[in-house]
């Protein structure tokens, strides 16, 4: 990871190969007319039209709205669900007196309430928000109570013959322990946030990269649909990345999945 | 003969066969055991204050009764069950093609190290991709149809199948295909007596990941496209300003995503039965 | 018994009754892949099993006995030079009347099907179903499990999984069983009380048996010839002959001073190869 071979050791030349191969065959068969569905652009259509979209700085402006809400709406629902599973998971009584409700509710699909948001708050930045926070505090919630609630009891037994306070407890061998469950909590919770984010621009909000999206499927205009698309994908795929990097530099001992889509 | 085999790892053999069915706990489930009912209670206790002083607060929060007389009025008009329906067969035909593209994706490049590097980058950015992202481009391709439904759903339903598909081929034993050919099986028997149902509990590990999904993204879809289903008759609610009857139908959702949870632990359990707890 | 390696077999009587040949290995060599390329892991490899006979493989570990097992069983190709057969017929695949049983029992087993269908695994559609029951319930009960049919593999011991993979290669009534290392993770009481049984089953089938192991004791006690393996790449560096009565005792044969004779000639021998 140091040096410079080390990355061109660690990519994947095969596969790179591979992604522009399918690309290639794309166009050429669009060139050729084999493949004959109506509206879809060739892939050299698509990057000419990024490249406007870019230029004009359309694309940034999309981007960087939805990167903003989708990482604002996931910290503040990483905050509910750590310290709401907190809660749940570490006293019993709260466990026992609101666990079956909180399941329940779990049940009901968040992408069901899009439309009713949008009736309740308007075509705004808020329903986006409040839908973000919704949905990804679930994730983050339901494995930080099953991560404390999993601790192994040999470490309950360290504690007490160690004499630490409840405080210490907590901080010094719970929260670690359960990380690596908590982790994984994060990353759902960050590609749902994403999710929700495109859905909610999708059908409401008048901004940010689903909203252009839908613009441009309006206005007729597939390359640059596919160009939105492409950008969402890369989108998801950066946020998936940085992720796990700042979990690699951050805590050693928890390994984040490899991915899941929700 | 029953003298030979008394040494101290045959008297630790466990399990009276009485026994065996309770030392068999589904995989997966065994963790955090089922919360209390009383924990019901503040949900209750929500909804009870909600019924109460609902009329005097707004339009967009109607009290819970009016939610059931709306379903049930949707119902009577006839419109409520064959959305159900549709939403069903979205469902279902979008997890079995999941299932069985995953399956054979993920056997493929389970297989070869070489298939995998070379369609790792492209399956990896296919799956970072937001299913909502991809509904307009299925609409612009596919038409509002009930094929884009499908196609949607199993797009985003097919990861976790082909993931877990691709770690259990990674996981097998070549000794037990040694036995096999050692036993004179031949290659379909061996397929067919050995790696399937070698692969069958990673295979459904997966589908009990995606069916949950499907469900989402056969909603999502619906909404989004208003191509029939539950999903359609929420957003036409929305339109409509039908608060109450978009209350109900979150509640259909709802019981939707539970009952698939319900049925595919129930599958999963018989599935599972007779092998080894994890 | 049989100790020569004679290529005139019809005349190696030896001992009381004439043996045929029932595998033959000739100039047999394994090549296997490595990273650098091909490595020969076996060289040049000649012997004979006689009909009936038990042979013990030992060598040290790494030396390349499994690998030699698995030629026979043909589950590892010899170099196109190599002859080797089986009841006359060249190794090409696993060969007919032969079954391999494997160390790793608990990965050999199928852990959906209960015992009694991991005995059927080989006889179905082979044999009418009568006939398939008739020999799962006299193999399981030859290894005395006939009550464990009913239950899962996992629910039983590793001995007795070891037993019911013995059992299920009984029921192909094998003219040949090759065993690698099939007690080397088992307990010692586990251990002899299966070696007492493979005795009684190498007497009852009259099979021929190649049998690996890195255990000395086990070798001397088991069989009626050991061949060690060793250098690289292995060849047979030496060939003893086992000539203690049968049927073998734990306690007794072993406290034979031909028994302890035995033990340390093998041991002098591997230790020898070695340094």
């Amino acid at each position: 990871m140091t040096s410079a071979t080390a990355v061109l050791r660690r990519t994947n030349v095969l596969g790179v190969a591979t992604m522009l191969l399918l690309l290639g065959a794309w166009e050429l068969l669009i060139r050729v007319g084999l493949l004959d569905f109506q509206n879809l652009p060739a892939p050299s259509a698509v990057a000419a039209r990024a490249q406007q979209l870019l230029a004009s700085g359309e694309l940034m402006t999309n981007l960087l709205h939805t990167l903003r809400v989708t990482l604002l709406g996931w910290v503040l629902a990483s905050v509910i669900g750590i310290g709401l599973g907190l809660v749940l998971g570490l006293w019993r009584p709260a466990w026992r007196w609101s666990m079956a409700s909180f399941e329940l509710l779990r049940a009901v699909p968040p992408i069901s309430l899009v439309p009713l948001a949008l009736l309740v708050f308007g075509f705004s930045v808020r329903t986006e928000l409040t839908l973000i926070v919704y949905a990804s505090a679930w994730p983050v919630l339901v494995n930080t109570i099953e991560g404390v609630r999993t601790v192994r009891p040999e470490l309950r037994d360290v504690a007490r013959t160690l004499h630490l306070s409840r405080r210490e407890t907590l901080l010094k061998l719970t929260l670690p322990a359960a990380m690596p469950s908590i982790v994984v909590g994060l990353q759902l919770g960050l590609s749902l946030a994403l999710v929700l984010a495109v859905v909610a621009e999708l059908v409401g909000n008048p901004s940010g990269l689903g909203n252009a999206l839908i613009l441009a499927q309006l206005a007729l205009r597939p390359e640059e649909m596919f160009a939105y698309v492409f950008t969402i994908g890369l989108l998801g795929i950066a946020l998936n990345a940085a992720f796990r990097q700042i979990v690699a530099w951050t805590l050693t001992s928890a390994k984040p999945l490899p991915g899941k889509v929700s | 003969m029953t003298t030979l085999g008394v040494g101290p790892a045959d008297a630790a053999s466990p399990v009276e066969p009485g026994e065996r069915r309770r030392t068999t706990p589904a995989r997966g489930t065994r963790t955090g055991s089922l919360p209390p009912l009383r924990g019901l209670l503040p949900l209750v206790v929500f909804l009870a204050s909600w019924q109460l002083v609902a009329s005097r607060l707004s339009p967009f929060f109607p009290p819970p009764s009016d939610w059931a007389s709306a379903l049930l009025d949707l119902s009577r008009s006839g419109v409520l069950l064959p959305a159900a329906f549709a939403t069903v067969i979205t469902f279902l035909l979008g997890l079995v093609a999941a299932s069985v593209l995953g399956t054979v994706l993920g056997l493929a490049v389970g297989a070869s190290a070489r298939t995998d590097r070379a369609l790792q980058p492209t399956l990896e950015y296919a799956r970072a991709m937001p299913p909502a992202a991809v509904v307009p481009i299925a609409t612009l391709l596919l038409g509002f149809t009930g094929t884009m439904k499908v196609v949607v759903v199993t797009s985003a339903a097919i990861w976790s199948i082909l993931l877990n598909t691709r770690s259990g081929v990674r996981q097998l034993n070549p000794v037990m295909f040694e036995m096999a050919r050692s036993l004179q099986l031949g290659r379909f028997e061996r397929v067919r007596k050995v790696t399937f149902p070698a692969l069958l509990p990673s295979i459904f590990l997966g589908v009990r990941v995606a069916a949950p999904v499907a469900l989402v993204i056969t909603l999502l879809v619906e909404i989004l496209t208003q191509v029939d289903g539950v999903g359609a008759l929420i957003a036409q609610s929305q339109r409509n300003y039908e608060f109450a009857q978009g209350y109900g139908l979150i509640l259909v959702a709802g019981l939707f995503a539970l009952l698939v949870n319900a049925l595919v632990s129930m599958l999963q359990a018989r599935v599972m039965r007779h092998r080894p707890p994890a | 018994m049989t100790v020569e390696r004679s290529a005139d077999v019809s005349s190696a009587a030896l001992g009381t009754q004439p043996r045929s040949v029932a595998c033959q290995c000739r100039n047999a060599s394994v090549d296997l892949g490595s990273r650098a390329g091909p490595r020969r892991i076996l060289g040049d490899i000649n012997f004979d099993l006689h009909e009936g006979e038990f042979v013990a493989i030992l060598g040290r570990s790494g030396s390349g006995k499994t690998t030699l097992l698995r030629v026979l069983g043909g589950l590892v190709d010899p170099t196109p030079e190599s002859v080797v057969t089986f009841h006359g017929r060249p190794v090409a695949g696993p060969p007919q009347d032969v079954v391999f049983v494997f160390q790793n029992y608990a990965a050999s087993l199928l852990p959906w099907r209960t015992v009694h269908n991991n005995v059927a695994l080989g006889l179905e559609g082979k044999v009418p179903v009568a006939v398939k029951r008739a020999r799962i319930s006299e193999s399981l009960a030859t290894v005395g499990l006939e009550a464990r049919a009913a239950d899962y593999p996992w629910q039983l011991s590793g001995g007795m999984q070891q037993r019911v993979q013995l059992a299920r290669s009984l029921a192909m009534r094998p003219r040949g069983l090759l065993m690698d290392e099939p007690f080397g993770s088992l307990d010692a009481m586990t251990k002899a009380s299966l070696q007492d049984q493979l005795q009684q089953v190498h007497q009852h089938t009259g099979a021929t048996i190649a049998f690996v192991t890195h255990d000395i004791d086990e070798a001397v006690f088991l069989s009626d010839r050991i061949l060690v393996l060793d250098g690289s790449p292995a060849t047979i560096a030496h060939e003893i002959p086992v000539e203690l009565p049968r049927p073998r005792d734990q306690l007794a044969t072993k406290e034979l001073p031909e028994f302890l004779r035995l033990r340390r000639q093998v041991y002098d021998a591997i230790v020898e190869t070695g340094d």
